[in-house]
């Protein structure tokens, strides 16, 4: 350290520090006031925002000039300071300090407010805190919910008359907070981290009635508004009235211009409405049930009676058939009965043409025929062609020599006529 | 029950999903059945989810809920 410059008297470079603070640019400031105090001239605050703070001092004359209200300058007021920084370089006694010395004071307007909340807006959409409660399942059905709002406020009230309506009647845990003042952040973001971390919590609600954006800035707050959006627990703001916009609005899961809105959105189901679906549930599938059943039971029966329908139409037909053969064979027996009667009368008409000589005349040629034929075997046409016949006295034919010799005589017979011849040994050999 | 429902709306859903394939007639007996008799523990299941905020709207207080909460452990010595 040697090669630094000095050492210089520390009394002297107090002195230069002042001078070259004081010749910094004179600057508007705006953030909420903390920590007032004051002595007998002057008055002492912090000036912060959720960034970072700066001591600040104010002449008491020149906090008169401001002509606030009285109690103006209080904790949690935002104001607009003008000034610049100043170093108290201190003495023998005293202790140096550093403030921004203000000359000039005033309660922070609508326009100063908007501004500071379009910066932080921009601020944590850039960081992604709007989308993560976006991005949290919400349950349709919670049995416990838990509501964040003043504990005498309208939202109450009406946040209930919201929920009866749907026909919910589950768990309601208050976690009650100021919603106006500069302790109503803090509350707040305590209160609802408390809530989600409360097992049976399943949803969160904020709620508080209008105001100006002053009143409500609590709901601003960019501490508490980082604390909604880390959180795992969905939470619905119902902060102020439709034209109001908050910071807590573009972080939370979702935003509502009422509590009677929000009791909509933590309770997305209707439950009446949803009884009467599962009723009508509940006799579609009775139906469904019994229908399949009823149906195919009767297909089965059906069925089952296929067999003795075919059967009896089978028998039917059968009998028909029958009564047909029936029929038929009885007109075949006709008609047999019918042909012998007709056979009959042929039969018995030849009979009678026979009897009566139609067919002599063929029998006679057929008699003679058999005639010729029979006198061709008769002996005598034999004797005709010079054969003889040897016969013993009785007229008998003598057919062997033996026979002959026998009877030792024989009658021969000719065409002619008979002679006897008497038989003797045949001694001449032939 | 054949397995919970995770929450009310499945349920709700899965109920859809069954009325509207036995509303289809495509399903033959068998799964008709199992999906009347799931259909069936579904709707029970739904009803005892609606009985549970039926019952009569409780309020409590989130500091009076801690208090409880801290003095519980010294309620069983």
């Amino acid at each position: 350290m040697e090669e630094l410059p000095g050492p210089f008297p520390v009394g002297r470079y107090a002195r230069k520090l002042q001078e070259e603070l004081r010749r910094r640019a004179r600057v508007r400031l705006v953030g909420e006031v903390t920590g007032v105090s004051r002595s007998r001239v002057q008055a002492y605050f912090e000036l912060r925002d959720a960034e970072g703070a700066v001591p600040c001092s104010i002449w008491l004359d020149d906090l008169e000039k401001a002509g606030l209200p009285e109690g103006g300058l209080r904790d949690g007021a935002e104001v607009v300071i003008g000034g610049g920084p100043d170093y108290y370089p201190g003495g023998g006694q005293a202790s140096p300090s550093f403030a921004f010395r203000a000359t000039h004071l005033r309660l922070a307007g609508e326009g100063d407010l908007i501004a500071r909340l379009g910066a932080l807006r921009r601020q944590l959409r850039a960081e992604g805190l709007f989308e993560l409660q976006k991005q949290l399942p919400r349950p349709r059905l919670p049995k416990a919910i838990g509501v964040v709002t003043a504990e005498s406020g309208a939202a109450r009230r009406d946040l209930l008359a919201g929920l009866r309506r749907r026909g919910w009647a589950g768990t309601v845990i208050w976690g009650f907070a100021p919603v106006q003042d500069r302790r109503a952040a803090p509350a707040i973001g305590a209160a609802i981290q408390e809530l989600a971390a409360t097992p049976a919590v399943e949803a969160i609600v904020v709620a508080r009635g209008g105001g100006s954006l002053a009143d409500l800035w609590a709901f601003c707050d960019e501490t508490l508004c980082r604390t909604v959006a880390m959180l795992r627990v969905p939470v619905i703001s119902a902060v102020g009235h439709e034209r109001d916009s908050t910071l807590i609005d573009d972080v939370a899961a979702v935003a509502c211009s009422t509590p009677t809105h929000a009791a909509e959105a933590v309770v997305p189901l209707d439950c009446l409405a949803a009884r009467e679906a599962l009723t009508r549930s509940a006799v579609a599938l009775r139906r469904a049930g019994e229908g399949a059943v009823g149906a195919r039971s009767r297909h089965l029966v059906a069925l089952a009676r296929g067999p003795a329908r075919a059967l009896r139409r089978e028998r039917i037909a059968l009998n028909q058939k029958t009564r047909e053969i029936r029929a038929a064979s009885e007109r075949g027996l006709d008609e047999r009965r019918a042909f012998q009667r007709r056979l009959a009368l042929v039969v018995l008409s030849r009979a009678a043409r026979r009897a009566a000589g139609a067919d002599a005349e063929g029998r006679r040629e057929a008699l003679r025929r058999a005639e010729v034929a029979f006198r061709a075997h008769e002996p005598e046409r034999t004797l005709e062609r010079g054969y003889a016949l040897a016969e013993d006295s009785d007229g008998e034919p003598v057919t062997s020599a033996a026979t002959a010799l026998a009877v030792g005589h024989v009658r021969l017979r000719f065409a002619d006529g008979g002679v006897g011849a008497e038989i003797e040994q045949d001694g001449g050999g032939g | 029950m054949s397995e919970a429902p995770d929450s009310y709306e499945a349920a709700v859903e899965r109920l859809e999903q069954i009325i509207d394939r036995l509303d289809s007639g495509q399903a033959g007996l068998r799964e008709t059945l199992d999906l009347c008799r799931e259909g069936r523990e579904l709707v029970t299941y739904c009803s005892t989810e609606l009985d549970a905020v039926s019952e009569g709207l409780e309020e409590l207080r989130l500091d009076e809920l801690a208090a409880k909460l801290e003095q519980a452990p010294g309620d069983h010595s």
